[in-house]
């Protein structure tokens, strides 16, 4: 029966067979770190052209509206489920804590900040990476593979404009606006928990909230980071999405590629806004 | 222009989870039995473990950092006392962190992989074949990935907890000022989180090889069937780790207590 190939992500495609020694090992490792370099660089050069159309005014409203639609309004489940589970995760990881030290009034402020820095852009980030990153990347990737895209070139309409641009801004609104919507789901998840598990009461959990210890500047760093993961998100899709070749099995292996590079992505990026913004 | 990669009929969730739940069946039932292919299980670990390693360990590295830093900025907000910072720190991340986020990593990672790598035998007709030569594909393509995901989700997510717990420690000394000895407290840990740790590990591993080769066992419609299949496998995965981080912290804490 025929073996499945390995699933080579495309981030990796200069990767030879067995390495037979150290320094075919150095060179695969080297690869891997020239790979690496060539996406982050061929992301930069799609970005450039994705703000250059922007500044002209050539982005296909039509498509701008049917994108926010579809990534958007149909992602707003994933994002609640997600947001109410993990408010109420946080909860009960922090009611150790809370019941040593009898902090019940600082429930509010623990969940908050956790969620409103850190939690809820990421956890928001990864699922929306996971389901409109790589939704994006296998259209993407198919339109590539069955030669749409190079009609439409044949057609003198730009893709970049009519495809790419829109996507772009459509992942990054709406990772902006899901962002904001699974901060108060993932509260009001918290204080639900906090309700049955520490017996919290609602209002003190609001008190422990807005009383003081969190600002808006926390609220703002938390959405600043969601508009960066967007558009971390929307270039590694349409990235590895217009580059996709062989077929099915290359569809797939560009998903892949794409849903790795958007996590690591976000993640560094992550780090390096808590430390830019603090 | 190609619609959205989607299917024509979604399932509903409770045909899914029956579907899932006799997939796992048959996957424990075909890996008890015996007669696996030779160094099938070892090129999977090789394929899920190793070359996973890089991207795992840039992760969870800056997660350590990040934790970190965000802990100690709010902790001297309140109480401008760092000493307990690292015994929290290291609870956290045994209990809950170290595999729930590798696992959010690997349904990511390892879930599109195996979704794409099924998926496309599917759609060209290569799982068809296995039946025709009286094969049965789930012993030959599902078994492999579950068990070598089972043994290798473990070990990784404990290599990348050391990791970090590596730069939380940095970061806290460049950061905060702290002592390393001062952040490596163990005296918050305790048996019980430990054993919530792995049964979070066990649970992750198990569920996302068998939603995934789920998601590519029903793939359907060339290459866009190949693509719904990964996104598939993607968000069931991430969403089943939730899910279960859920319901495992919430048993733990039913259990043992705070």
């Amino acid at each position: 029966m025929a073996e499945a190939p390995p699933a080579a992500t495309l981030a990796q495609v200069s990767r030879q067979t067995e390495p037979a020694d150290a320094s075919a090992s150095l060179s695969e490792l080297f690869g891997g770190v020239s790979s690496m370099v060539a996406v982050v660089g061929a992301e930069g050069v799609l970005l450039s052209r994705i703000l250059g159309r922007t500044v002209r005014g050539e982005v296909d409203r039509a498509e701008l509206t049917r994108c926010l639609y579809r990534m958007g309004i149909r992602s707003v489940p994933i994002v609640a489920v997600t947001a109410l589970f993990v408010g109420g995760i946080m909860v009960i990881q922090a009611a150790p804590t809370v019941q040593r030290y009898g902090a019940q009034g600082l429930l509010g402020w623990a969940a908050g900040f956790g969620t409103l820095r850190e939690i809820a852009p990421l956890l928001t980030a990864l699922m929306i990476s996971g389901r409109v990153g790589a939704n994006n990347t296998a259209e993407l990737g198919t339109m590539t593979v069955t030669e749409q895209v190079d009609a439409l070139r044949a057609m003198a309409i730009d893709p970049i404009g009519y495809l790419v641009t829109p996507r772009f801004y459509g992942i990054v609104l709406t990772l902006f606006l899901s962002t904001i919507l699974a901060d108060f789901l993932a509260l009001i998840g918290a204080s639900l928990a906090g309700r049955v598990l520490l017996g919290v009461e609602p209002m003190v959990f609001y008190n422990g909230l807005t009383g003081g210890l969190l600002g808006v500047s926390d609220v703002l760093n938390g959405l600043i980071k969601s508009v960066v993961f967007g558009g971390a998100i929307a270039l590694s899709s349409c990235h590895f999405g217009l580059a996709t070749e062989g077929g099915a099995p290359g569809v797939g292996r560009a998903v892949n590629a794409a849903v790795v590079v958007s996590a690591a992505g976000i993640f560094v990026l992550d780090y390096l806004i808590s430390f830019a913004i603090p | 222009m190609s619609q959205s990669a989607g299917t024509t009929a979604e399932p509903g969730l409770a045909v899914t989870l029956s579907e899932l739940y006799r997939l796992l069946r048959s996957t424990l039932r075909a890996s008890l039995e015996g007669g696996l292919e030779r160094g099938a299980v070892l090129r999977q670990m090789y394929e899920i473990g190793n070359r996973s390693l890089g991207f795992l360990c840039i992760v969870m590295g800056f997660m350590g950092m990040i934790l970190t830093y965000q802990a100690g900025l709010q902790t001297q907000r309140v109480v401008p006392d760092l000493s307990l910072l690292g015994a929290t720190f290291l609870e956290l991340l045994v209990r809950d962190l170290a595999a729930s986020i590798c696992a959010l990593m690997l349904a990511t990672r390892v879930g599109a992989g195996i979704a794409a790598e099924i998926g496309s035998m599917v759609v060209t007709e290569q799982v068809d074949a296995l039946y025709m030569c009286g094969a049965d594909p789930i012993k030959h393509l599902v078994c492999p990935r579950f068990l070598a995901s089972l043994g290798m989700f473990t070990m990784l997510v404990v290599l990348a907890a050391c990791v970090a717990v590596a730069t939380g420690t940095w970061t806290a000394n460049a950061f905060f000022g702290l002592n390393p000895r001062t952040f490596l407290n163990l005296s918050l840990l305790s048996a019980p989180d430990v054993i919530v740790g792995l049964a979070k590990c066990v649970a992750y591993g198990a569920a996302i090889p068998i939603i995934s080769a789920h998601a590519g066992l029903t793939a359907f419609g060339g290459s866009e069937g190949v693509g719904s299949a990964t996104t598939r496998a993607v968000v069931g995965s991430s969403l089943a780790v939730i899910v279960l981080n859920f319901l495992i912290s919430g048993a733990g804490y039913a259990l043992f207590g705070p």
